[in-house]
């Protein structure tokens, strides 16, 4: 697919070209590159690779990438922030003698690419002598193409004043409910233009639009000293504006208001065993943690082993370890609409796939990249190395990791009925889990007590407990497909130095048995 | 990185281009940075890198309008757009309500955090270090896997009424995690210094391998309330969130720790143990920071906890002009340290009946405010006492803890000398009470 051109003057067409005209030009220029960027661009790339090459790199591969971001931030009546940001530079790693190097500079013209390059060689020749193990990377294809995530409406060309518009409207529409105390609303746009280049052949150009809406309602009782929040914050997607007109964001808007003040007068959960059904609002962060993380092979190779953690998963589990009831199954998808880790390749020009992690509850593979495929024997990588921006080291993340369906319609009605004594869980709450991704506990926005198949009153400071395999094993409902939702999030970390991902997660609501929940509102 | 020139010539040219624009007040901030890692695992180079990058931010104001940008762009066409861009979101932009006028000239101390070395690393050098490193780990029959890092940056900002500052600041770390061969152990130790060349790596990975070596298969405890002692790393994972929670404003909202009832807050109260004091100094010897607070307040020596009464909170400009007060001078970092004479780790552990040592504490997030209440787990090294000595490693355990209860007058019973994990001076405490509420299988 092709990166859709110049909008700007499609934008101006539409009838908005006086307003148009004293706000959007100079950015839309910015980020209009013509030919000649692009030919200084290309020719950045080739002077770096080819003087890689001359200096002794066996491989090498750049990503010259431009990121824009809007962000506005409001809070009750006024906006708060309106900010831009724009950010150019040039990342190039290579392999000598076996042996990573890595630079980055945010001058993007031959003279620092050449200079990039000498960088990198010299890091990875003083590398070279810890060499114990030269690495190889998997087969690929050598790629030459454009890709763009389809969007309807470009956020960089709506005016500012209908998104504020926007946000005061969801802050009207929460703040009108009586007893809400708070209201803070905020909307990102992320634009990331890429280039991709390798000593192999492969020169890919690709565009990514992400939106990313988000809000927050707080109910503060001042004469108790008491407050709660009800978060909304998850939904962010790969799409375009389309996503905030489209999507009813009024009414969550208000129904978040009444939960929160509901919340603040709910009674304190009794802590116990409880059925627990969890809605795809919450699931997502329990896959995310669980299964995201669990199976990413570098962790299971102690690559993390000083940050984020290895996992419980060995590397040989793959195939012969059962990680939840028959039920469950889980892919890994870099190719699912409006999934936040969805692209059409990946920084090291692997096209994009959907594969089985786990099916009919076997763990049966790994999360890939082209230097960790051939630790597992596998001739071919998952397409899963990304960079969160032109001066981080490529490295494994998470794709979009999703719980499949069940294969007929099952309503969470139906999901409900089968309980007698539990509880419903919904939104993000506290997340947290150990650094082999064994022992989590995590809460809800919006939590409310199931009593014989039937929906009951909320209650607070309730938080669920359990350990991945006892978790994934204890699930024996799946929602049906007309129940499937696609949450995620926005700043995964992993990695030192520091990067966030995005990513999204998929999944029907899901019932689990005799799970274990605190109360964490005692000391 | 800039020079203080360069720095302050962009910054000049940013506001020479917003005034031209028809800007009435604005700010510039230029952020040059250098950062070079090498990253081990499995006893070998995983990545390892240099990136270099420039930080180009402008807001402006036209009447009480205000507009951002950002870019890391500086060349001339540039500089201007960047300017223009700022005031265009500004002139479409609704009234900012919380609008105070930039910052006049003022005067600031002189910024001690900044080593050339750490600027410029020598590859070579840092090579041979990973190498004792290493070899420590595969003596010890251990696999290592760590992270060196030098990261260096200099800030300018200048505003429109006549503020001018420009400070540089550097920062090495080297972190280690050892595991034992059959994975039943594992241990962490991190130091971290302004000058890469006071890192003394082998003193890192031998705190480190020595903690994988002593937590070898671990025996399981019951979940329940027990004494603790924690060591000042983990402390450090800890002592943010109640730093964080230091705000006035959200005090005075009625949504923080710190509200009292009725409306007020609880400054003035003995909410702690009185041998607790927490304080920020940029000028302190062994966390020396930028003197001056993100806002552009000169920073000097501020008191926000003392013999454990809640002294002060943090006013912004703008909250300190609601409330008709000073905005504060900090916290710019925090310096946790005992009102009286500190104890030592060891005395700590030998006056120790029963109960826990615990080296540090993993993917811990708040679960309520109202309460600083944590959860989280520990990790890479915990400990069964008894009778004033080590007796054998445990499992790691998941808490849920209030900070409030934690640091309580009844809780802390003795506090240790603080080692610097920036941006913390951080020292060991001995607890009463900490409450554990399950049992976690990862090592």
């Amino acid at each position: 697919m092709a990166i859709p051109p110049v909008s700007r003057r499609q934008f101006i067409a539409t009838g908005s070209a006086l307003l148009a005209a004293t706000y959007v030009p100079d950015w839309a220029d910015a980020f209009q590159p013509g030919p000649a960027d692009d030919a200084r661009r290309a020719e950045a790339a080739e002077v770096a690779l080819a003087r890689a090459t001359a200096l002794g790199a066996t491989y090498a591969d750049i990503r010259i990438n431009r990121y824009r971001r809007e962000s506005i931030a409001t809070r009750e009546r006024q906006v708060r922030n309106v900010s831009r940001s724009a950010s150019y530079g040039l990342g190039l790693r290579l392999l000598v003698n076996g042996a990573w190097g890595f630079a980055a500079t945010n001058v993007v013209d031959a003279a620092s690419a050449r200079a990039a390059a000498e960088q990198a060689v010299a890091i990875a020749k003083a590398n070279a002598v810890l060499v114990t193990r030269k690495v190889v990377l998997a087969n690929a294809d050598k790629v030459v193409t454009t890709w763009a995530n389809p969007i309807k409406r470009d956020p960089f060309e709506v005016p500012l004043d209908t998104k504020t518009a926007f946000l005061m409207k969801l802050n009207e529409t929460a703040m009108a409910v009586p007893g809400v105390s708070f209201v803070n609303s905020q909307i990102l746009f992320v634009d990331e233009q890429k280039y991709f280049a390798s000593t192999e052949g492969s020169r890919i150009t690709q565009r990514l639009v992400r939106t990313y809406p988000q809000f927050s309602v707080t109910a503060a009782d001042r004469a108790s000293g008491d407050f709660q929040a009800r978060p909304v914050v998850d939904r962010a997607q790969l799409m375009g504006y389309e996503y905030v007109e489209d999507y009813p964001w009024f009414q969550d808007a208000e129904k978040a208001g009444h939960e929160v003040v509901e919340k603040l007068t709910s009674k304190p959960v009794v802590p116990g065993r409880y059925d627990i059904v969890v809605d795809p609002s919450q699931l997502f962060l329990a896959i995310h943690e669980s299964v995201g993380h669990s199976t990413e092979l570098d962790r299971a190779l102690g690559w993390e082993a000083n940050m984020a953690g290895t996992s419980f998963l060995k590397p040989t589990d793959a195939g012969t370890l059962r990680f939840g009831a028959k039920i469950v199954n889980l892919v890994g998808d870099r190719t699912q609409p409006g999934g936040l880790a969805t692209t059409g390749y990946d920084d090291e020009g692997v096209k994009s796939e959907r594969w089985h992690l786990v099916r009919d509850g076997m763990f049966v593979d790994w999360q890939t990249t082209r230097e960790l495929a051939p630790l597992v024997g596998q001739q071919r990588s998952h397409g899963c190395l990304h960079a969160d921006d032109w001066s981080s080291v490529p490295f494994p993340r998470m794709p979009n990791v999703s719980l499949e369906p069940a294969a007929t319609e099952v309503s969470l009605d139906e999901l409900f009925s089968g309980v007698k004594r539990g509880l419903f869980v919904e939104g993000r709450g506290v997340s947290s889990i150990d650094q082999q991704r064994y022992n989590f506990q995590f809460g809800g926005a919006v939590i409310r007590e199931i009593t014989n198949g039937k929906l009951g009153g909320m209650v607070k400071d309730a938080a669920y407990q359990s350990r991945t395999p006892d978790f994934w094993a204890s699930c024996d409902g799946l929602g049906g497909p007309a129940t499937y939702r696609l949450w995620g999030t926005s700043a995964d970390g992993k990695g030192e130095p520091g990067q966030t991902n995005a990513v999204s997660h998929g999944c029907p609501p899901a019932r689990f048995r005799n799970v274990t929940v605190l109360n964490t509102g005692a000391a | 990185m800039l020079n203080r020139d360069e720095s302050l010539h962009i910054c000049d040219t940013v506001l020479a281009h917003a005034k031209g624009a028809g800007a009435d007040d604005a700010a510039v901030s230029v952020h040059s940075s250098v950062e070079s890692h090498a990253r081990f695992a499995d006893n070998r180079i995983t990545t390892s890198g240099r990136a270099e990058d420039l930080g180009i931010t402008t807001t402006v104001w036209v009447g009480r309008r205000r507009g951002a940008a950002t870019a890391n762009d500086a060349s001339p066409e540039a500089l201007k757009q960047l300017a223009n861009e700022a005031v265009q979101i500004a002139r479409v932009s609704p009234v900012h309500r919380e609008y105070v006028p930039t910052l006049g000239p003022l005067t600031y101390g002189e910024a001690r955090g900044f080593a050339p070395a750490t600027a410029d690393v020598d590859l070579a050098a840092r090579a041979t270090a990973l190498a004792g490193v290493m070899d420590t780990c595969r003596k010890e029959k251990v696999t290592g896997a760590g992270f060196h890092s030098a990261n260096a940056s200099a800030t300018a900002a200048a505003t429109a009424n006549g503020n001018r500052r420009y400070f540089r600041s550097s920062q090495a770390e080297l972190s280690v995690t050892a595991r034992s061969a059959a994975g039943t152990g594992s241990g962490y130790y991190a130091g971290d210094h302004f000058d890469l060349n006071k890192l003394n790596s082998q003193h890192i990975v031998e705190q480190s391998v020595g903690k994988a070596v002593r937590s070898r298969a671990p025996k399981p405890i019951e979940p329940g309330v027990y004494p603790v002692i924690l060591e000042p790393q983990a402390v450090a994972d800890l002592i943010g969130f109640l730093t964080n929670s230091l705000d006035a404003r959200t005090a005075d909202e009625g949504r923080s720790a710190f509200s009292g009832k009725d409306g007020k807050t609880r400054v003035g109260e003995a909410m702690f143990s009185e041998r607790l004091n927490i304080y920020s100094d940029p000028m302190h010897a062994d966390i020396p920071v930028s003197p001056s607070t993100t806002e552009g307040i000169p920073a000097s020596r501020f008191s926000l906890i003392e013999a454990g009464v809640l002294e002060n909170l943090e006013y912004s400009r703008f909250w300190a002009q609601e409330k008709t007060c000073e905005a504060t001078p900090g916290p710019v970092n925090y310096i946790i340290e005992s009102s009286q004479p500190p104890t030592s780790l060891d005395d700590m552990i030998k006056g120790m009946a029963r109960g826990l040592v615990i080296s540090r504490f993993w993917y811990v997030r708040q679960v309520d405010p109202r309460s600083i209440m944590l959860t989280g787990l520990t990790r890479d090294g915990l400990w069964w006492v008894e009778k004033g000595r080590i007796q054998y490693p445990v499992r790691n355990l998941r808490f849920n803890q209030s900070m409030l209860a934690m640091l309580a007058p009844w809780n802390v019973e003795a506090i240790g000398a603080p080692e610097r994990r920036l941006p913390l001076m951080v020292p060991a405490l001995k607890l009463s009470g900490f409450a554990f509420t399950s049992i976690s299988d990862a090592i």
